[in-house]
């Protein structure tokens, strides 16, 4: 891959002072638009219990801003904060804002570049300092930082001469801006000055804009204002001085827009204008009053779910969040508040992160430089879709929607693409009937509609089954009925590929996927490989249910439900005794190998069930595959193992695996962050951020407290010693449109509220205990009683 | 003068003969973590140390400024006519009383002159007839008595520099006459196999068994004293300078200096460098009055110094020093280059550092910088008096009290009963760092004074906790409101513990008990057994531990992970030394572990466990 930064081709340098554009009422639901006058809510906002407070004794610095950064992020717009007292430092990053294009000229191998030109690659939109003289760190005392997860707010306080200073910073949904509140008590005041940067090669000024070859067009501005002292624009700076406070507005955005006929362009949105419309805007209003607009709208959806692991002492409770991750490690005594936080900084981050714009990719929305590792991309074999496991589970499927529009306005892109390019003769997997319907991805997926690196063909089917377990979780016929184009087009594309096989020493007669590799390890053309035949199997049958729930391409969805009979379903080798990954019995790839390819029936997949209704042999051999991967491995590929035992019932090991995730990242190692990032040593001595383990972490607490499929949900499957005293958790959606509130105590659920959003009809079980609920949509009941 | 790049390190000899040995397990009586006294080295240190004292040589850190570190370094415009030329008599000059004008008032009073006052522009040497280097014309055309004229009317102290041993350029076929020795010549001071000496070799090394060997030291002593020098830096002085063996063994050189400063009959402050063998720390005590510990601070490019080349080294390299520094001889850190941050090539917070390692280490604080060129930040650090008074004052010099992992702690117990406490961050990224009052000996309140900042920050019980930048420090004086913590005691000999793999019980007369568990590698690992707590919590633990060089290890109680930390060399391998750790102990019983890993770990004497947490 080449790791050229794209440089601006145009520049557009506005100055503040100038006459603000009007922002254009736009078609297509851009990411960055203009939004009504947001609803302000009465009354002062509720405290924060301290469970839901991460907090810190030391600031990041503008070299370790992915480990110690905090971030915050309005759902589109981001930042991650240094809360350096004399150097306020945000990296501000725009979902949309990316690098490249369609991509669409394969190479000479009939796969895509993977370039940050052509392929391209999410990157930073703006840097914003706000330098305090007098307040270097080596000066200050009693510093103090804190991430109010509840209220989504991020601070840092000190003293200086005996003068308490503390500030407050949020990104607001509701006025779309980033806001810095400076305040003090004691008589204090601040002096200094803001400072807004491109990262691009764009002159510093209190607003500018550029764009890229690629034709995206960006822009951002920031404006400042306090009492006490004057504030005012000096050249590319904001001056301040002796202000008893000072609130500083950023906001930001492109002119990317989610639809493929339009190239994925808005030409009619002016982002820099529109920038500089918002911050003027929200500066109309006191600080306070965009404080509590932003605490009202995060806590809506913050507060939908609760989680209680049990107690932590007195000696955990008193230590900041970087030294409780050390004494977890160091001492192996499990700190259950700790964990559930864990979980509430995954929900914080996916309120922050994926909320009316693009998807999160590899690094959510934060970025600390231009070029992140893999692009900061979507990638379509494992990442993406962790990311996403967690929201429906845990009360935040408004997230979820941000990944359904993606994957609709990319898919006539990618259907395109897909009747262009996928049966080139370069293409080592292309169809080899020679047909070629429907649409798949590439292994990396850009927002231009385009993809990167290799092909991925059953990548289409399980960004389907992620999609349609949305549904499962939440009944919406609405969403089925806008994910099925997606779901047809995807069965097309395996109508068209499917080969039909003997099995050997049989005359049985199966239907294989056409060579293919399983990511990401062993030969790059083995047919039949588990993962694409799983993946398939899956996507066939959400299909057939998908037509008939909406009464639609009924007679296609019968001919794909009888396909999916045919289907090949993997085996277990005789050699190794591991449910085969490729049609062979040998191990052809790595032992321990961080992917679980050929586990994605085990899960997200469910097909594989240690209930009985999956033949033992097979349940076996999942096992014996998943210990040999071994526990050893990092981030995303901890939280997949854990996943996996939890669907096993093995509370030990599921656990094991996330208190492996929990360990502390030093010198760049695998683990979590002094900012509870996590991080992949993917060089010696060379961390980098990978999100999907801050989302598949959490993932894997809530199905170690629930499974569920339709009709069936199973309370606490894989509960460890380490939280079985007592515990309670709130708000945890089951697939078949029920929610679950749950309190436990000694291992053994003390009583179950089963909610239904849209379910009626469930077996809630525990052990041997199993009853059938029957439910109307808004009703509940609530069970006792439970014996193992 | 450059330190010549050198990779060979004193590898450990041969371990002692392993001595099974069983002993009982509980004491009570914790080795002082800090010692009462003002001046540890103080009470060890031979008379003659005291006769240096007396005639008021180093009684004290000596302060002031010296001249190497612009002339070594790549700065533009400093060095125009070629390496090190920045040397002459108009630069000195102008530093003097730019030092004169800033400095001095806060006890800034030697300007040092260092290697090349001797050599023209191309670096080759200058002698008279009597084989004593000769100011270059050049460089200082008035002659070097002028210059220090000129020092002393200004009130200040004047320094010069020599190289050990008869420089090879001046052997001058062995028949340059030793001044003032009838019949003696160079063939007479040097070995008749001309076998060399000092850090670069390019000295004879000096026959002293030859009594116009001692000749020649006492004309050179002569010719510094008649000029009116103060302060002599004799350096590539070995063992040391990166040189071993009998050929670079210069005690005997020292001591003739320090017998030709006296019969010079002017008060002469003898500094000796660099990198000195600790394993000599006696003899350099004996015959001068300060010894460098380490590597030159400079990193000989576009800077002064850097972070990595090579301030950070003396974190890990002077607490092995720490207990030979006292009045009359100084541990020396080399040159505090922290007063224009441009020059120094280095962030605030390392210059801060930089100058708190340098006093509370109780270093000679001479800078390095253009002091017509320091900026407002570096002249406050110059000129904090509080942090002078540090350096100066009647405290002891400081050691860590902590691991020396990223983050650390030093501190000394000064005669008042207060206590110098710094926090370091050696991290590449900011980092909160805790004082716990239990690794001071001391438990519930007291109060804390930030003494960069001039500022009371309160009481605070049981520890304080601050942000630190990256590589950045605090220093505070803390005064005990509390009461005294007392130890338990658990010897590593002690019969119930369980020695693993090649762990093994060895002699060690400075240990308590007599003993130590030591080999502690690849896997070898020590377990306390029977650690007993009234309550749960996080102990800062003493390991009182022998190890001649630094070596990790890591550090468990029960089933936890434990945690990996570093243990600063004690100077050899019968030297004890004592530092706290955390470990988090249950109520009751408890083991605690000392392993390996896959490495080395130091040798163990004891653990004392402190009564609360």
């Amino acid at each position: 891959m080449t790791t050229r930064s794209p440089e601006p081709s145009r520049r557009t340098l506005l100055s503040l002072a100038a006459t603000a554009g009007t922002a254009a009422a736009l078609a297509g639901l851009p990411a960055f638009t203009a939004t009504a006058a947001p609803r302000r809510p009465t009354g002062p906002p509720r405290a924060t219990d301290a469970r839901h407070v991460l907090w810190w004794q030391a600031p990041a610095d503008a070299h370790s801003m992915i480990e110690q950064g905090l971030p915050v992020g309005n759902g589109r717009l981001g930042a991650l904060a240094s809360n350096d007292p004399g150097r306020e430092l945000l990296l501000v990053t725009d979902a949309t804002m990316w690098t490249g294009g369609l991509n669409d000229t394969l190479e000479a191998d009939g796969q895509f570049p993977y370039g940050r030109d052509d392929f391209g690659s999410f990157t930073l939109l703006a840097r914003l300092t706000v330098d305090l003289a007098d307040h270097d760190l080596g000066a200050v005392s009693g510093y103090r930082r804190t991430l109010d997860l509840a209220r989504g707010v991020a601070t840092a306080s000190y003293t200086r001469s005996g003068i308490t200073y503390r500030r407050e910073i949020f990104a607001s949904r509701p006025d779309d801006v980033i806001v810095l509140h400076f305040t003090q008590s004691g008589g204090g005041h601040y002096t200094g000055t803001v400072t807004l940067e491109g990262t691009h090669g764009e002159d510093a000024a209190v607003s500018f804009g550029g764009s890229f070859p690629g034709g995206l067009r960006y822009g951002a501005a920031v404006t400042a204002y306090g009492t006490g002292g004057p504030v005012s624009v000096h050249g590319t700076r904001v001056d301040f001085s002796h202000c008893a406070d000072l609130t500083v507005v950023v906001a930001g955005g492109t002119n990317y827009a989610p639809d493929a006929a339009a190239g994925y362009r808005d030409p009619s949105l002016d982002p820099v204008s529109l920038a500089r419309t918002k911050v003027r805007r929200a500066a109309a209003h006191p600080a306070d009053t965009l404080l509590r607009t932003h605490v009202a709208d995060h806590r809506a959806l913050y507060d939908r779910f609760g989680l209680d692991l049990g107690q932590s002492t007195d000696e955990q409770r008193v230590l900041d969040t970087w030294e409780r991750v050390n004494l977890r490690h160091r001492s192996g005594d499990p700190d259950p508040e700790l964990e559930a936080a864990y979980l509430g900084f995954g929900r914080y981050l996916m309120i922050s992160g994926s909320r009316g714009s693009l998807p999160m990719g590899l690094q959510g929305l934060w970025l600390d430089g231009n070029d992140p590792d893999w692009m900061g991309d979507y990638h379509t074999d494992i990442n993406l879709q962790m990311n996403y496991w967690m929201a429906d589970r845990t009360g935040l499927e408004p997230c979820f929607d941000a990944l359904t529009d993606y994957c609709l306005a990319q898919l006539p892109s990618w259907t395109d693409l897909t009747r262009r390019l996928f049966n080139d003769p370069r293409n080592r997997y292309r169809n080899s009937t020679g047909e070629n319907a429907g649409w798949t991805v590439a292994i990396s997926t850009n927002p231009h509609g385009g993809g990167g690196w290799w092909w991925h063909p059953a990548g289409n089917a399980w960004l389907c089954n992620t999609l349609f377990e949305h549904y499962e979780y939440t009944l919406s016929r609405s969403h089925l009925e806008r994910i099925h184009p997606l779901l047809k087009g995807a069965c097309e594309f395996w109508q068209a590929r499917l080969l039909t096989t003997t099995l050997p020493g049989t005359s049985k007669e199966v239907l294989i996927a056409d060579s293919d590799w399983s990511p990401e390890h062993g030969p790059l053309d083995a047919k039949g490989i588990t993962y694409a035949q799983e993946l398939v199997w899956a996507l066939f049958g959400n299909y057939a249910t998908a037509c008939a729930e909406l009464d639609k391409d009924t007679g296609h969805g019968e001919t794909v439900a009888a396909l999916r009979e045919r289907l090949h379903l993997p085996g277990v080798s005789p050699t190794t005794g591991w449910l085969e990954e490729w049609m062979s019995p040998d191990n052809l790839g790595e032992t321990t190998h961080r992917h679980l390819s050929p586990l994605v029936g085990l899960f997200p997949g469910d097909r594989i069930r240690p209930d009985g209704s999956t033949p033992k042999d097979v349940v076996e051999g999942a096992t014996a595959l998943l210990t040999a991967r071994g526990m050893e491995s990092f981030g995303w590929a901890n939280a997949w193992r854990a996943l996996c035992w939890a669907r096993l019932k093995n509370a030990d090991n599921a656990y094991q695996a996330i208190v492996n995730n929990l360990r502390p990242s030093s010198g760049g190692g695998n683990g979590t962050a002094f900012n509870l990032f996590d991080i992949y040593e993917v060089d010696k001595g060379r961390g980098i951020f990978q999100i999907d383990a801050n989302f598949g972490t959490p993932a894997a607490i809530s199905e170690m407290l629930l499974y569920s499929r339709p009709g069936h949900l199973e309370l606490l499957p894989a509960l460890p010693d380490a939280w079985a005293a007592s515990g309670a958790v709130t708000g945890l959606a089951a697939r078949g449109g029920f929610v679950v509130d749950l309190r436990w105590k000694d291992g053994k659920p003390a009583s179950a509220r089963i909610r239904s959003v849209a379910g009626r009809t469930t077996i809630v079980a525990f052990g041997g205990d199993a009853r059938t609920v029957r439910l109307k949509p808004g009703e509940s009941v609530t069970l006792k009683g439970f014996t193992r | 003068m450059r330190s010549s790049p050198y990779s060979a390190l004193s590898a450990r000899g041969a371990r002692a003969t392993v001595v099974l040995a069983l002993a009982a397990g509980l004491t009570t009586t914790a080795p002082a973590a800090l010692a009462d006294t003002a001046a540890p080295a103080a009470r060890t240190a031979p008379a003659v140390r005291t006769a240096a004292v007396e005639q008021g040589l180093a009684a004290k850190p000596y302060m002031g400024w010296s001249s190497w570190s612009m002339q070594s370094s790549k700065y533009p415009g400093l060095n125009p006519d070629g390496d090190y030329s920045w040397l002459t008599e108009a630069n000195v000059l102008k530093q003097t009383d730019a030092l004169a004008a800033k400095l001095k008032k806060y006890g800034y009073e030697h300007v040092n002159i260092d290697a090349g006052w001797w050599r023209d522009k191309a670096w080759t040497p200058e002698f008279d007839r009597y084989a004593r280097q000769k100011p270059d014309p050049v460089r200082f055309p008035r002659g070097m008595k002028a210059v220090a004229d000129h020092i002393h009317a200004k009130g200040l102290k004047a320094g010069i520099y020599l190289p050990v041993g008869l420089e090879k350029e001046a052997y001058a076929d062995g028949k340059a006459p030793i001044w003032n020795a009838d019949g003696c010549t160079t063939a007479d001071i040097v070995y008749d196999d001309l076998r060399t000496t000092n850090g670069w070799d390019s000295a004879y090394k000096i026959d002293f068994s030859d009594p116009c060997a001692q000749k020649y030291i006492d004309s050179q002593a002569r010719l510094f004293a008649d000029w009116g020098y103060d302060f002599l830096k004799l350096d590539g002085v070995g063992p040391g300078s990166f040189k071993s063996g009998e050929n670079y063994d210069n005690v005997a050189d020292v001591a003739a200096w320090h017998q030709a400063i006296a019969r010079a009959g002017r008060p002469i402050h003898l500094e000796i460098s660099w990198s000195l063998d600790i394993g000599h720390a006696a003899d350099w005590k004996k015959y001068s009055n300060g010894w460098r510990i380490d590597t030159d601070v400079e990193c000989y490019c576009n800077t002064l110094v850097s972070w990595e080349s090579s301030v950070d080294d003396r974190w890990d390299d002077a607490p092995a020093w720490t207990r030979h520094a006292g009045p009359g001889g100084w541990n020396d850190l080399d040159a505090l280059d922290v007063g224009n941050g441009e020059m120094d090539g280095l962030t605030k917070a390392e210059r801060q550092s930089y100058a708190t390692l340098w006093a509370i280490a109780k270093s000679p604080l001479y800078t390095g910088d253009d002091l017509t060129r320091l900026d407002p930040y570096g002249l406050s650090l110059l000129t904090n008096r509080e942090v002078i008074a540090v350096d100066q004052g009647a405290g002891p010099p400081a050691r860590p009290v902590t691991a020396s992992d990223p983050q650390q702690v030093w501190a000394a117990k000064n005669p008042d009963g207060t206590y110098t406490v710094a926090l370091f961050n050696l991290a590449d990224a900011p980092a909160a760092v805790t004082a716990d009052w239990a690794t001071l000996g001391f438990t519930g309140k007291a109060a804390v004074r930030d003494l960069w900042n001039h500022e009371n920050l309160g009481t605070h019980q049981n520890r304080i906790t601050e942000a630190l930048p990256a590589h950045g420090s605090r220093l505070f004086t803390v005064t005990p409101h509390g009461k005294q913590l007392h130890f338990t005691g658990y010897e590593a000999e002690s019969a119930a513990n369980t020695l693993t793999g090649s762990a093994s019980v060895a002699d060690c007369s400075a240990c308590s008990g007599g003993k130590k568990v030591g080999n502690l590698y690849t896997g070898g690992k020590l377990t306390f057994a029977d650690v007993v707590v009234p309550k749960a919590g996080t102990y800062q633990v003493r390991i009182t531990y022998v190890s001649g060089d630094p070596r990790p290890a890591l550090v468990s109680a029960g089933g936890g992970a434990g945690a990996r930390h570093a243990f600063a060399a004690t100077g050899d391998w019968g030297t004890p030394a004592t530092v706290s750790v955390p470990v988090t102990l249950k109520a009751g019983r408890n083991t605690v572990t000392v392993d390996s890993g896959d490495g080395y770990a130091p040798d163990i004497d004891r653990i004392d466990v402190p009564a609360s947490s």
